[in-house]
C-alpha cells in the first residue's frame, strides 16, 4: 500500500503515535524497575493498542502486526497471567526500536518493512507462557455477522479509534462488507470506502463491539477474544444503547490519557479515517462542550516567524530609544517609554511560547543508560533532576546530541565495573545525575557521576603523546587546564576503540556545539571520586545582550556574558612576556590583543592607538584575555542575524546585527577569534 | 550553452563592467542600490566586499570585477549594487553602472566564444548582438552556486 505523505490522517497518526512511542520507551524503562505496577502496565498496553488502531486504519499492516502481538503480551501482563522477565524487557525494547524504524520508513514515504520473524516468534512465545489460558467465550462471535448486527448489547470499552464507529453504515452494507472482507482479507481501508459510499444509510448504527470484532477478523487474530474480555471487564455495565454517549467518551479519554489532559489533536481530528466524511460531528460537538481545550498545537515555524518579527520590533524600539532624545514633546517620550515596556514584555512572552521542559531531552536518557550499562556489565542508576526546567525549543534540540555523548562518557569512562567499585569502597551501583537548573538568564546543565574521576597527569601525558600539545605548554597547565584537554580532537585515554567511545572525536564536537549556542562547558573532577560537567547556555538564541565596541569607524559586538571588566588602557601596566604583550590587572597577567589589528583592514588599522583606548577583559574558556578597543559604546541587545552561506564559518564571526542606528555590527565569537588570530 | 528552461523572451537588466555590457534575468533582480556603503567582514574571501543592511536583512555584497577577473577600480557616482534574489537567497553585486532593461529573444542568444576568460566562461550563458554591441548574458544561478 502506497504511503501518501500528503494524507492529513497519516500525518496526524505519525504525530500522535510518534508521541505514544516516545512515551512507551520511557515507560518500559520504568517498568523494568517496577514490573508490578498495574497502572504502568495498563498504560503501556493502551499505548500499543492505540498505535495499532491508528496503524490499522492506515493499512500499515506490518506495524499493526507487531503492535497487536505486543499488546497481547501486555494484556496478559496486566492481568497477571504472566510476569515480566529481563529477556522480555529486551524483546520489548527491541520491538520499540523496530517500531521507530518503521515510523522513519513511513516518514520517508516508504512502506514499513515488517519486523524480523524472530521477534514475532518471541512475542508469541511469551504468550504461551500463560498457565491458565482462558478462552473468553462470550465475546467472540463467528464470522457470520448477520446475527451480530443487533442493537441490544452492552457497550464495552472501546479504544478511541472506534468512537467514530457510530458512522453511517447500515446493517445490510455492513453485512456485505463482512462478506467481502471475508473473502478478500482486505485492508481496513476497505471499510473506509464502504463507509464513505454508504453515507445515506444512516439507519442502523454499528455497535462498537461489532466493529472491534470486525477489526480482529481482519487481522486474523484468534486472540481477539482476549481483547474483548478485558474490554468487558472495563466497560460501563448496563449500557443498552449502541451509541457511545458523552460520558463514555469522556471516560474513555480519561482512561487513555489520564485525567484532565485530553490531547488537543483529538478535537482537531477526532475521527480516525473510518467514516471520515461521516457524522462524527455529533461526537465532536459533545466532546468540545464537555472538555475545555487548554492547549493549541502550533507549528514551530510559526513560532519562529513570530520570534523574528518580535526581534525586529525590539530593534525598532531600540532605534526609537536612541532617537528619543531628539524629541522634545513629552508625549512622545511617554509613548516611547510605554512601547519600551510593552515590547520587553512581548519579547518575554514570545520566548516563553517556545519553551519546552527539558524533560523532552531527558526522556531518552534512561534508555540510553540502561542499554549501555547492560552492554558494559556495569550497574548504574540514572537520576534526573530539574526536568521541569524550561528551555527554548531550539536549545532543547541542539543540546540533545551533546548531552547524550556526555552521559555515555560518564557511563563508559566514568563509572567503574562493580568489582572495581567494591574494592574502592564504593557501592556496587554507580550513580549518574543529570540535572537542569535555571540561573538568571542562563540554563545550567550538570552531568555528574561518582565514578573514577579524571587524572590530570594522565591527560597531560596523553596530550603530549598524541602530539596535540607540546610538552612545555602542557607542563604549564593547571588542573583545570588538564581537564579541558579532553576537548581536543583526537584525545582519548582509552587504549582500544569501542563502539561507544575511544575515537577521540566526540568531545570536541560537543564543545563546538555548545559554543555555537553561545554556551560554556566546565569540568570538575576528583580522581577516584567522580566527575562533574557543567554546561551553561543562555536562555534564548535569537537575542543576545552585547557590549558594543568601536574600532576605527566600525562597530563590533561582544557577547556580554563573556565580558568581565572594562578599564582604560593607560591606567594599567603592560609587560612583554615571551614576546607577547600582557596586561596586569588585579594581580593577574592576561594576554593583551589589539582587536584593530585583527579586524580592520590594513589602511584603517594603522592609525595610532588612541589615548583613551579601553581594554575589555573577557573570558575565553578558562582564560581571561584583554582586548584593546578604541571605544566602548555600551550595552545593547541585538538580534543575531546569521551570516549567509558565503560568509558562514568565518573564524571569529558569530553573526551580524543591525544596531540601533541602522548600521551593521559584526558579532564576535571570542574563542574563535582568539584561535584564529592569536 | 543556452539553458533549456529559458522562456522565449528574456528581459535582462544590463550592467557594465569595464565598458562591457552584461545582462541578468530581470526576474532575479530585486532592486538596485545607489548607496555604496558596506561593512567589511574580516576573513572573508577577496571578492566579498562586505555586508549591508537591507531593510532589516543582512545581505552580502560581492565585487563583480574581482569575480570576473577584472582589476577593481574606484567607485564613482555611477557605481551600483544590484541586489539579486535566487532561491530565497539574496546577494548584492557591485557593478560599474546599471544601464537599462532590454528584451532578448532566446533565438538571438549565441554560444559564447571561449575566449580564454576561464574565470568568466563558467558564468556565461551566451552572447547577444544588439545595436552594434555585444551583451553578455550571465547565468546568475551559476554565479551564486559556484561561490
Amino acid at each position: 500500500m502506497a504511503i501518501n505523505l500528503e494524507d492529513d490522517i497519516l500525518q496526524d497518526f505519525l504525530l500522535e503515535a510518534g508521541e505514544i512511542v516516545e512515551l512507551l520507551s520511557e515507560q518500559l524503562v520504568v517498568l523494568e524497575k517496577t514490573p508490578d505496577d498495574g497502572d504502568l502496565l495498563n498504560a503501556i498496553f493502551r499505548g500499543f493498542h492505540t498505535v495499532k488502531g491508528g496503524a490499522s486504519f492506515l493499512a500499515l499492516n506490518s506495524l499493526v502486526d507487531v503492535c497487536h502481538k505486543s499488546e497481547d503480551v501486555f494484556n496478559l501482563l496486566r492481568n497477571q497471567k504472566i510476569s515480566l522477565t529481563g529477556e522480555m524487557m529486551d524483546v520489548f525494547l527491541q520491538v520499540l526500536d523496530e517500531v521507530h524504524r518503521m515510523f522513519n520508513e513511513i516518514k520517508s514515504g516508504a512502506d514499513p518493512v515488517a519486523v524480523p520473524e524472530l521477534l514475532i516468534e518471541q512475542l508469541l512465545a511469551m504468550q504461551s507462557a500463560v498457565t491458565d489460558t482462558k478462552k473468553p467465550a462470550t465475546v467472540r462471535k463467528k464470522a457470520n455477522k448477520k446475527s451480530a448486527v443487533k442493537k441490544n448489547k452492552n457497550i464495552k470499552q472501546v479504544s478511541e479509534q472506534f468512537l467514530s464507529s457510530k458512522g453511517d453504515i447500515s446493517d445490510e452494507e455492513f453485512e456485505n462488507l463482512l462478506d467481502n472482507l471475508h473473502g478478500a482479507g482486505a485492508a481496513p481501508k476497505a471499510i473506509d470506502s464502504e463507509a464513505d459510499s454508504s453515507q445515506s444509510g444512516k439507519n442502523d448504527q454499528i455497535s462498537d463491539q461489532e466493529f472491534e470484532e470486525l477489526l480482529d477478523q481482519l487481522e486474523q487474530k484468534d486472540k481477539a477474544g482476549a481483547l474483548g474480555s478485558t474490554g468487558v471487564a472495563k466497560s460501563k455495565q448496563g449500557k443498552i444503547d449502541d451509541l457511545i454517549t458523552e460520558e463514555e467518551f469522556e471516560l474513555l479519554l480519561d482512561q487513555l490519557h489520564g485525567k484532565g489532559k485530553p490531547p488537543d489533536k483529538v478535537v482537531a481530528a477526532p475521527s480516525p479515517p473510518v467514516a471520515r466524511p461521516a457524522a462524527t460531528s455529533g461526537v465532536r460537538r459533545e466532546f468540545t462542550e464537555n472538555k475545555t481545550e487548554t492547549t493549541v498545537r502550533v507549528d514551530t515555524s510559526r513560532l519562529n516567524e513570530i520570534m523574528n518579527l518580535v526581534g525586529e520590533l525590539v530593534l525598532t524600539r531600540n532605534r526609537l530609544n536612541t532617537l528619543r532624545e531628539t524629541f522634545e514633546d513629552q508625549r512622545v517620550h511617554k509613548a516611547i517609554s510605554t512601547l519600551d515596556l510593552v515590547t520587553a514584555d512581548l519579547q518575554n512572552a514570545v520566548m516563553k511560547t517556545r519553551m519546552q521542559p527539558v524533560k523532552k531531552v531527558f526522556g531518552r536518557f534512561p534508555r540510553v543508560v540502561r542499554d549501555l550499562a547492560r552492554s558494559l556489565n556495569k550497574e548504574i542508576e540514572l537520576e534526573l533532576r530539574g526536568e521541569e526546567t524550561d528551555l527554548d525549543k531550539n536549545l532543547v534540540e541542539s543540546l540533545a546530541d551533546p548531552l547524550v555523548h556526555l552521559v555515555r562518557n560518564s557511563v563508559d569512562h566514568g563509572i567503574e565495573i562493580p568489582e572495581v567499585r567494591l574494592k574502592a569502597g564504593k557501592p556496587r551501583q554507580g550513580k549518574v545525575i543529570l540535572a537542569a537548573e535555571q540561573k538568571g538568564d542562563h540554563i545550567i546543565l550538570t552531568i555528574s557521576d561518582d565514578g573514577a574521576g579524571m587524572d590530570p597527569e594522565k591527560l597531560r601525558r596523553k596530550a603530549i603523546e598524541k602530539g596535540l600539545m607540546d610538552s612545555i605548554t602542557a607542563a604549564r597547565l593547571d588542573e583545570k587546564g588538564c581537564f579541558d584537554l579532553i576537548f581536543l580532537p583526537g584525545l582519548t585515554t582509552k587504549e582500544q576503540l569501542s563502539n561507544v567511545s575511544g575515537r577521540g572525536v566526540g568531545m570536541d564536537v560537543v564543545k563546538t556545539r555548545i559554543t555555537q549556542l553561545n554556551g560554556q562547558v566546565e569540568i570538575n573532577s576528583v580522581l577516584g571520586k567522580g566527575t562533574e560537567l557543567h554546561i551553561k547556555v543562555p536562555l534564548t538564541l535569537a537575542i543576545l545582550p552585547t557590549l558594543m565596541l568601536q574600532l576605527g569607524t566600525r562597530k563590533f559586538a561582544l557577547p556580554l556574558s563573556n565580558v568581565s571588566e572594562i578599564f582604560e588602557l593607560c591606567s594599567k601596566k603592560i609587560s612583554v612576556v615571551d614576546g607577547r604583550e600582557v596586561i596586569l590587572n588585579r594581580g593577574r597577567a592576561s594576554p593583551l590583543f589589539y582587536l584593530r589589528k585583527w579586524l580592520l583592514k590594513r589602511n584603517e588599522s594603522e592609525l595610532d592607538v588612541q589615548r583613551d583606548a579601553h581594554v575589555v577583559m573577557v573570558h575565553a574558556g578558562n582564560t581571561m584575555v584583554g582586548f584593546v578597543v578604541d571605544q566602548v559604546l555600551g550595552q545593547e541587545e541585538v538580534v543575531i542575524k546569521p551570516l549567509d552561506k558565503l560568509l558562514q564559518g568565518l573564524p571569529g564571526m558569530a553573526g551580524s546585527t543591525i544596531t540601533g542606528d541602522g548600521n551593521i555590527a559584526l558579532i564576535l565569537d571570542i574563542p574563535g577569534l582568539i584561535n584564529a588570530y592569536s | 550553452m543556452v539553458k533549456q528552461d529559458m522562456p522565449e523572451q528574456l528581459q535582462c537588466v544590463v550592467f557594465t563592467l569595464n565598458h562591457e555590457k552584461y545582462g541578468i534575468n530581470v526576474m532575479q533582480v530585486q532592486e538596485v542600490l545607489r548607496e555604496i556603503e558596506f561593512s567589511p567582514v574580516p576573513g572573508a574571501p577577496e571578492f566579498v566586499l562586505g555586508i549591508i543592511n537591507l531593510r532589516g536583512n543582512v545581505v552580502s555584497v560581492i565585487d563583480a570585477r574581482t569575480r570576473f577577473g577584472i582589476a577593481p577600480r574606484e567607485y564613482d557616482d555611477k557605481t551600483r549594487i544590484i541586489v539579486t534574489r535566487v532561491h530565497q537567497q539574496m546577494m548584492g553585486i557591485l557593478v560599474d553602472s546599471v544601464a537599462e532593461v532590454v528584451n532578448v529573444m532566446r533565438s538571438e542568444i549565441e554560444a559564447a566564444p571561449n575566449a580564454g576568460h576561464s574565470k568568466t566562461s563558467k558564468y556565461i550563458d551566451g552572447v547577444v548582438s544588439k545595436d552594434d554591441s555585444i551583451l553578455i548574458i550571465v547565468d546568475l544561478n551559476k554565479l551564486i552556486t559556484m561561490l
